[in-house]
């Protein structure tokens, strides 16, 4: 029988990176306890996992790491409810558990020999930075073609990923687009919305996958512009999030038509999204 | 599969003999009401009721269950036990044969290829289900047939008793089943008389289910139709009290919360319902279902379609509680009836 899908594997809080200047989205670098969990647990950029507090409860976010990081998992989380307020007062070296990996992944076989355009709003950045540093990775970046990437937040201090993204600006096989709504007296760089941003860059829809993560309003004034451009439903990817318990497939609440947000996505075509119900 | 008779005065006595041994659970009056109880004492089994009150789907998937337990040490919280590996051998007594069917609806989703939920199979693996057939099904409210079942149907027992009248015919269907029979000896085996009447009896029996919804026809309208001015005409009388999923035999959706006492904690399953408002809500504020038609569609796609697409059957199994116990008379039957007229 397979390992007890309701039992969290153990980890320690490694490092605590605080994201924004509000203070209410910090990283969690998490190390595995034990060497064979670490090496049984294989994801793919995408993938979610349900993160256990004794006491508190458990909560899903999807993993910002990507497994060409060994060693660790990141998950950046927004201080909201009561086990991510826990989470958040947590202090490196505390033990917790993690369940998973959960769910599907971004369709990295399918986005192999294609040109990918990256678009994220606010903190859904998380589970693009792992599909984006997988990409990335010596080994993998040939398979790719160009990688484009539009990511924005409201100001510069809501930006998550600081230092990845200095860094990313200086690789030259990347299109590095950050923009925020609007500057503060340090900001130097682009500002605007993020569709706006989109139609000025206009990447080619040819040959091309868009993968798209961010808040509903972004998304909704985005999708047009890619429509625009010439990509079609089945060349745009996003994710979704609902309540969940289980993860599994199993408790019941985070169903979208019969399927399973857990199980069956949380990643979708918006091909697929069409023939599903719009109860999400 | 071996098939004997058992006398009518001796059906207690070996079931009592069963519960010198084990835990054995059976139909027994408490107060008013028929439930599932544990045969304590020398208690005796209850041999002639309707159906119990509550749906036996409690014996593997508990209104509430630990599902592990941990303890606060001065590092910070640890796990200090995983909760499976406790199930006991146990016998289950007197099911009815509509119910032991949501035994193995239940089945396909605890029980799936990937993502095996280790403490359901765990307790469903070790009990034994002897099922009592409806020679003459109890209630007016009884639809087994239209979604899939049979009253004197075995799917989900591993031993099935049909009341012949003078005696009880006793099917020994599994290899669980069998180990019982030989706890219990040498039981006269049937004969051909005995065969011929339970097929007369099968006949008999379907034709007294006088209920009869078009459960797997209005399929195709589901499909179809999940916005329809139709659904803003079945909820408005619910009190979204959620008895009708907690009554359920095939209602599984559930919670998972930790509790604390001191410096001991567990994490605790318990039974949840898409009745309620905070089933879906999410801590953003967001709410996919957050008025009670939604609820109620979700309710009755689930049963009727979801299911369906996902298992290839209906997450109905005509048991007729949530008719008979739904406070303000939703009865399920008529929304079914009603779509099929649409």
């Amino acid at each position: 029988m397979e390992r007890n899908p309701y039992l969290p594997i153990p980890v320690e809080v490694v490092k605590i990176t605080t994201e924004v200047d509000t203070k209410d989205i910090k990283t969690f670098r998490l190390a595995f306890t034990k060497k064979e969990d670490e090496e049984n647990f294989k994801y793919m950029p995408g993938q979610f996992a349900e993160l256990s507090l004794y006491g508190k409860g458990e909560s899903p976010i999807g993993i910002a790491s990507s497994p060409t990081q060994k060693g660790y998992l990141e998950f950046t989380v927004q201080r909201a409810g009561v086990v991510t307020q826990a989470l958040h007062n947590m202090e490196e070296g505390t033990p917790m558990g993690v369940r998973g990996p959960l769910g599907n992944y971004w369709p990295i076989n399918y986005l192999e020999g294609k040109n990918v355009v990256i678009v994220g709003g606010g903190f859904a950045f998380t589970t693009l930075r792992s599909l984006l540093n997988y990409m990335l990775y010596e080994e993998n970046r040939a398979r790719f073609g160009d990688i484009t990437v539009v990511y924005g937040a409201r100001s510069p201090g809501l930006l998550i990923y600081k230092d990845e993204l200095t860094e990313w600006a200086k690789r030259k096989d990347l299109n590095l687009n950050v923009t925020v709504d609007k500057g503060d007296a340090g900001w130097t760089g682009r500002e605007g919305f993020v569709p706006t941003v989109c139609k000025e860059i206009a990447p080619s829809s040819e040959n091309s996958v868009t993968v798209i993560c961010g808040p509903p309003i972004m998304i909704r004034f985005t999708l047009p512009v890619f429509f625009d451009l010439g990509f079609s439903k089945e060349n745009i990817y996003t994710s979704l999030e609902m309540r969940m318990k289980c993860g599994i497939g199993k408790c019941g609440r985070c169903n979208v038509g019969n399927k399973y947000v857990c199980k069956d996505g949380p990643v979708f075509s918006l091909a697929e999204l069409d023939k599903l119900t719009k109860e999400y | 599969m071996e098939k004997r008779i058992i006398k009518k005065e001796n059906l207690a006595g070996l079931v009592k003999k069963l519960a010198a041994e084990r835990t054995v659970y059976a139909p027994v009056m408490e107060g008013d009401n028929v439930v599932y109880a544990a045969l304590e004492n020398g208690k005796e089994p209850l041999l002639e009721y309707g159906n119990t009150k509550d749906a036996p789907k409690n014996l593997f998937f508990p209104q509430a269950e630990t599902l592990l337990r941990f303890l606060r040490t001065k590092r910070g919280m640890e796990l200090k036990e995983d909760a499976t590996g406790k199930a006991k051998e146990v016998v289950l007594f007197g099911v009815r044969p509509c119910d032991a069917r949501s035994f193995v609806l239940l089945d396909s989703l605890f029980d799936q290829e990937h993502w095996k939920d280790p403490y359901y199979i765990e307790r469903r693996s070790k009990t034994t289900v002897i099922s009592k057939g409806c020679v003459h099904p109890p209630y007016s409210t009884c639809f087994c047939t239209s979604v899939g079942g049979h009253p004197l149907s075995a799917e989900g027992a591993d031993v099935l008793l049909t009341d012949l009248g003078d005696a009880y015919l006793a099917e020994f269907l599994t290899p669980k089943g069998e180990k019982l029979l030989e706890k219990w000896g040498d039981l006269p085996k049937a004969d051909d008389a005995a065969e011929a009447k339970k097929k007369d009896l099968l006949a008999k029996a379907e034709s007294e289910i006088k209920s009869k919804i078009p459960g797997k026809e209005i399929k195709n309208w589901l499909d179809a139709n999940f916005e329809n001015p139709f659904w803003d005409t079945i909820h408005k009388s619910c009190l979204a009290c959620g008895t009708c999923t907690y009554l359920c035999p095939t209602c599984h959706c559930f919670d998972i919360t930790d509790e604390m006492k001191k410096e001991d904690g567990k994490r605790v399953r318990s039974w949840d319902s898409c009745m309620y408002w905070l089933f879906t809500q999410e801590t953003s504020g967001h709410n996919p279902r957050t008025s009670q038609k939604q609820r109620w569609r979700q309710r009755l796609m689930h049963k009727f379609k979801y299911f369906v697409d996902n298992f290839d059957a209906i997450a109905c199994v005509g048991c007729g509680r949530c008719v008979m116990y739904c406070p303000v008379n939703i009865d399920i039957r008529k929304i079914v009836t009603d779509i099929s007229k649409l």
